[in-house]
């Protein structure tokens, strides 16, 4: 039997400490995702539609249509226009109007003017109307209206760029960043550069 | 319970790619597809009549911006900057002067092209005639509403068919293509043709415009595909 008592000099193994970021980026990652969601879709809806602008008109609808009005037109100028108006059956009062030469007359409301020739009896109705949401979507992507805009733009810059690197490592995975996460964060560098390269750049 | 998914990762990913390949492709193809039928076309300088990367069009399509006043009644143009004679034209004044009928062709940077649209107005050249402009002016800055402004060679400015329009296709220049009067540089991409004209100024060194600022080419020759610098 020993009587060996334990040795009391040795120093207790420490644990090597381990600081547990990864739950904080992850934690940091969701944060700073809820807040840039309004602006992701702003510039995403806008982007996907100012994309398009080739194709169609992102922020209004077009009002184009042509009206035949009977003669004769009274001489004054606003009874000329409300007689074009009696005849289109509108009660809506006019912004202006304005006799352009003895022919034409102008009546501009605040999303549409018609255009009256009174040699012909025609009347061009054509203006536009805002779309719902994409007009101000597009305004703020356009960033028309500057000022503080400029500001709120960077700082969601900056958002989607900590969102970009806090998300190559959110979860380890088994083989860390040298597994899937490396092909596909290398296929997704890839595209801007291979379009460049391809397209002979700017 | 074991959860099975009802596709493989690997399938998922295999299919995904393969639609975005025939999405991307059939994009593709829809964007670069010729106008045939006026690719043979010369213009009188030579060139081709329909610029590289363009398709051509029947009607011009409203191309956004901040729209200015439609307004005829309260419609000012400023003619101004190295001039000896600085002028203010309201738009029966501008329709008092010098008219004229053009067919010319439209080129938007966005790749479609409409030939043959028909514009009336002044000619900037008469307007410029009036004002004096002096030697020492190289460029003009057209200026528009809500700060927008494009700028241009005074020498291509002066061409024959740059013109302050305010018809088009024999009709009241609507409010989408930048009532009551716009500029229209037919040899330039169309955004250097500013909507809802306000000014007509000179300069001696030239000014970078609104889109020119932002990434734009600041010449802008369609034949040379100048869309972006």
């Amino acid at each position: 039997m020993s009587d060996a008592k334990p040795r009391t000099d040795a120093k207790p193994k420490r644990k090597k400490s381990r600081i547990r970021w990864r739950p904080w980026l992850r934690a940091m990652h969701r944060d700073i995702g809820y807040l840039a969601i309004g602006l992701t879709l702003v510039y995403a809806l806008s982007g996907l539609a100012v994309n398009h602008i080739a194709d169609w008109d992102p922020s209004f609808r077009q009002i184009d249509k042509t009206h035949q009005v009977k003669g004769p037109f009274p001489r004054e100028e606003k009874a000329r226009a409300q007689y074009v108006l009696d005849q289109l059956g509108r009660k809506q009062k006019p912004k202006e109007v304005f006799e352009i030469s003895d022919t034409e007359l102008e009546i501009v409301f605040e999303k549409r003017t018609l255009h009256v020739d009174t040699e012909q009896g025609e009347v061009l109705e054509e203006g536009q109307e805002p779309r719902f949401m994409l007009r101000a979507a597009n305004w703020l992507h356009l960033n028309r209206g500057k000022k503080a805009w400029t500001w709120i733009a960077d700082g969601y810059a900056v958002f989607l760029l900590f969102l970009a690197l806090s998300g190559l490592f959110m979860i380890p995975g088994r083989k860390g960043l040298i597994g899937r996460g490396a092909v596909l964060a290398a296929v997704g560098a890839a595209v801007p550069i291979a379009y460049v390269v391809l397209s002979g750049g700017p | 319970m074991i959860y099975r998914p009802s596709m493989r990762r690997r399938d998922f990913i295999r299919t995904a790619s393969e639609g975005t390949l025939v999405v991307a492709f059939g994009g593709g193809v829809y964007a670069v597809a010729p106008s045939e039928a006026y690719a043979k076309q010369k213009r009188s300088d030579g060139r081709p009549r329909v610029p590289p990367g363009q398709r051509v069009l029947t009607a011009l399509k409203p191309m956004g911006g901040s729209p200015g006043s439609p307004s005829r009644s309260q419609f000012r143009l400023k003619v101004y900057g190295e001039v000896e004679k600085p002028f203010e034209l309201d738009f029966k004044q501008l329709l008092a002067f010098k008219k004229k009928t053009r067919k010319s062709d439209v080129h938007c940077v966005t790749g479609w092209t409409v030939l043959d649209a028909v514009w009336t107005g002044t000619r900037v050249r008469d307007l410029a005639k009036k004002a004096k402009v002096k030697k020492t002016a190289h460029y003009v800055i057209f200026e528009a509403a809500h700060g927008y402004t494009a700028n241009v060679p005074l020498k291509e400015a002066l061409g024959p068919k740059v013109m302050v329009a305010h018809r088009l296709g024999g009709k009241p220049l609507r409010r989408a293509h930048g009532a009551p009067v716009r500029v229209v540089v037919p040899d330039l991409y169309f955004w250097k043709s500013a909507k809802w004209l306000t000014g007509i100024r000179f300069v001696k060194r030239d000014q970078p415009g609104y889109w020119e600022t932002r990434g734009y080419h600041n010449h802008a020759d369609p034949w040379k595909e100048e869309r972006h610098s």
